[in-house]
């Protein structure tokens, strides 16, 4: 793996595209593919990343690069269980790249409530099963959890919950820093 | 690896928990349910399995190598892995803890609330409101729990969320309705999700929520009662089963979780050892008189000269009985319309009765000064109200007076009821209408 050197005018999106190498290639381990693909990045002011093959056409973009990495090791079932589900994975694949990334501070909370009233007779994304959409979707609001207080992780407590399975879900961390979850309360005069 | 044999009867929940653990942990195990390998009620009662297990209790496990267990959390932790048991000292800790919450926490009110849903006990208006109570106690502690959590302990499943939610099982299918879950959001999330991970699917298949709180059903209840086919002592425990038990709760709510669990195995037995259907006259042996022919000649020729005669020349006193039934409160009687109600809801409440009685009820008097009596046919020799809880509304309601097959007294009796004519001398009041049971 490789990195293409940064457009010095273009420092922050640079960043989401390092963390989108970084992303694959922790996505990689998790899939325990032996052997890393390269990728590089591409476009002026959004950078997107873009997986070299040597059989066929380069891949672009994020969600088709992960999902041709989960078919390639063969766990077609992180795609979705049924067509229903598969939908549902893809709908939020796209939610991850359409409107976390990149967001704005004051996107935050309305995403957070989003997810959170979504989740709150959910456990994964779709269905009943651990699927590329929690991965990438952990791996898209990791660096908001981060940021959040105890009272904001307990006012969202659902995504709280959900993200704190998904970090314990075996070879899915990687790169990211271990997130704190307290699992007792200590502001219980909120809403659960 | 674990490998062996479970034995059970098809569908137990308690079963269901080792099923799953050994679906978890890859263990072999072959479920031993139906004829020929196991027949409830009879292979369990065998010296042989009784010397391995000697409570004849099923889920029982026997290991290839002969190495054998009874009760069920027993067995579902021999079928685990590691990471069902718990990794550390704590989580182990954690997992027995769950696991014992479901069985004193979660089954008694539980049993106690659904067993009657399901006919296989007695209903108790007042124990079912209490189970009820404790059943919101358990599902508001598993919903604090559950609120920061995706599983019981630590992040993935184990033993704990396969004995709770086993434990659940019936609660969800049958009474936990949308409206009385409802504010346990966090209950029924992790419910789902366990129920639907592949593991608990193979062995539960499709777990379908309760949509509408399952009631009691007396038919169903009178249904489930043992018949002749049945060991005898399994009938008597049967039948005690409800009205002992609810005493018992009463009595002593604080000692009430032994004996519930205790019942439910009897309870489950019959759930899944008990065919549909019974027939409340089946111990009886064959009668020669042939009721139903009788009724025809009744309801197509004359009475006094047909079927009355066709009545005594082939009357079997073995194998009927003959009984005169008065109204014990004629002071109640006021309008005849709606006394003719009272007797016409009788008979239709004893529909099931129909094949083995037959009766012919009259009102006498006019409004406000009526009495109703009537002479009853029944299949066998006692009073046949008390074979079914289906037919115990009215009954009560009635003085019942066996009569003498021989005697002139019921000669006339039968004679003048039948026919809806003659003196009625014993009653002092003109015939107003009659009604047949048929």
């Amino acid at each position: 793996m490789y990195l293409l050197p940064c457009h010095p005018f273009a420092q922050e999106v640079c960043e989401f595209a390092k963390m989108a190498l970084r992303e694959l290639s922790s996505l990689e381990k998790a899939l325990g593919l032996k052997k890393p693909n390269k990728y590089s990045t591409q476009g002026d002011n959004k950078q997107v990343p873009v997986l070299q093959s040597n059989s066929g056409p380069a891949l672009s973009g994020l969600v088709t690069i992960a999902t041709h990495l989960v078919k390639q090791a063969n766990r077609a079932d992180l795609l979705g269980e049924s067509a229903e589900h598969r939908a549902v994975v893809q709908q939020w694949l796209e939610y991850r790249v359409t409107k976390v990334d990149g967001c704005q501070k004051e996107e935050i909370k309305p995403i957070l409530k989003d997810l959170n009233s979504y989740l709150e007779d959910k456990v994964y994304l779709a269905g009943n099963q651990f699927t590329l959409a929690d991965t990438l979707m952990y791996y898209g609001v990791h660096h908001i959890i981060m940021d959040q207080s105890v009272q904001d992780k307990e006012t969202y407590v659902n995504v709280t919950r959900w993200f704190d399975h998904v970090q314990h879900y075996p070879g899915v961390r990687h790169h990211l820093h271990p997130v704190v979850i307290l699992k007792n309360r200590l502001y219980t005069s909120s809403h659960h | 690896m674990a490998a062996g044999t479970l034995y059970s009867y098809p569908e137990n929940w308690r079963a269901f928990k080792a099923q799953i653990a050994a679906q978890y942990s890859g263990a072999r195990l072959k479920v031993a349910s139906s004829a020929p390998a196991f027949t409830f009620g009879q292979t369990n009662r065998t010296p042989a399995f009784l010397s391995n297990f000697p409570l004849g209790k099923v889920p029982a496990f026997q290991g290839d190598d002969g190495f054998c267990l009874f009760e069920s959390n027993a067995i579902a932790h021999y079928l685990s892995n590691e990471a069902l048991r718990g990794s550390s000292p704590q989580s182990q800790a954690q997992v027995i803890q769950w696991v014992s919450f479901a069985d004193s926490e979660i089954i008694p009110p539980a049993s106690v609330w659904v067993f009657p849903t399901l006919g296989i006990m007695q209903y108790n208006k007042q124990a079912t409101e209490q189970a009820k109570e404790e059943v919101k106690k358990v599902l508001s502690v598993l919903n604090q729990h559950l609120n920061t959590r995706t599983f019981l302990v630590g992040d993935r499943v184990s033993l704990a969320d396969i004995s709770v939610a086993c434990s659940m099982l019936w609660l969800y299918r049958q009474v936990l309705e949308p409206a009385f879950r409802q504010p346990y959001p966090n209950v029924t999330r992790w419910f789902q999700t366990c129920v639907n991970q592949p593991q608990f699917k193979a062995v539960l298949g499709e777990v379908k929520l309760c949509e509408k709180m399952a009631q009691f059903d007396p038919k169903k209840f009178a249904d489930m009662q043992p018949k002749k086919d049945t060991p005898p002592k399994k009938e008597k425990a049967a039948k005690e089963m409800s009205k002992p038990q609810e005493k018992k709760e009463k009595k002593k709510e604080e000692k009430k979780a032994a004996p519930v669990e205790e019942e439910m195995d009897e309870c489950e037995a019959a759930l899944a050892a008990e065919p549909k259907t019974k027939d409340p006259f089946a111990h009886l042996p064959k009668s020669p008189f042939v009721l139903d022919e009788f009724k025809r000649k009744y309801s197509n020729e004359d009475t006094l000269t047909v079927a009355v005669p066709y009545f005594w020349e082939h009357f079997d006193k073995e194998g009927y009985s003959i009984w005169y039934g008065e109204y014990k409160y004629p002071q109640e009687l006021t309008m005849t319309f709606m006394s003719c109600n009272l007797i016409m809801g009788m008979f239709q409440r004893l529909d099931k009765l129909r094949k083995n009685g037959f009766a012919s009820v009259i009102l006498f008097g006019g409004n406000n000064e009526s009495s109703i009596s009537g002479i009853w046919i029944f299949r066998g020799q006692d009073l046949a109200f008390t074979l079914s809880d289906d037919w115990q509304i009215d009954y009560e309601s009635y003085s019942w007076r066996k009569l003498d097959p021989d005697s002139e007294e019921t000669k006339t009796m039968v004679k003048e009821y039948f026919a809806w004519e003659g003196d009625f001398k014993h009653v002092g009041k003109p015939f107003n209408q009659g009604k047949c049971f048929k």
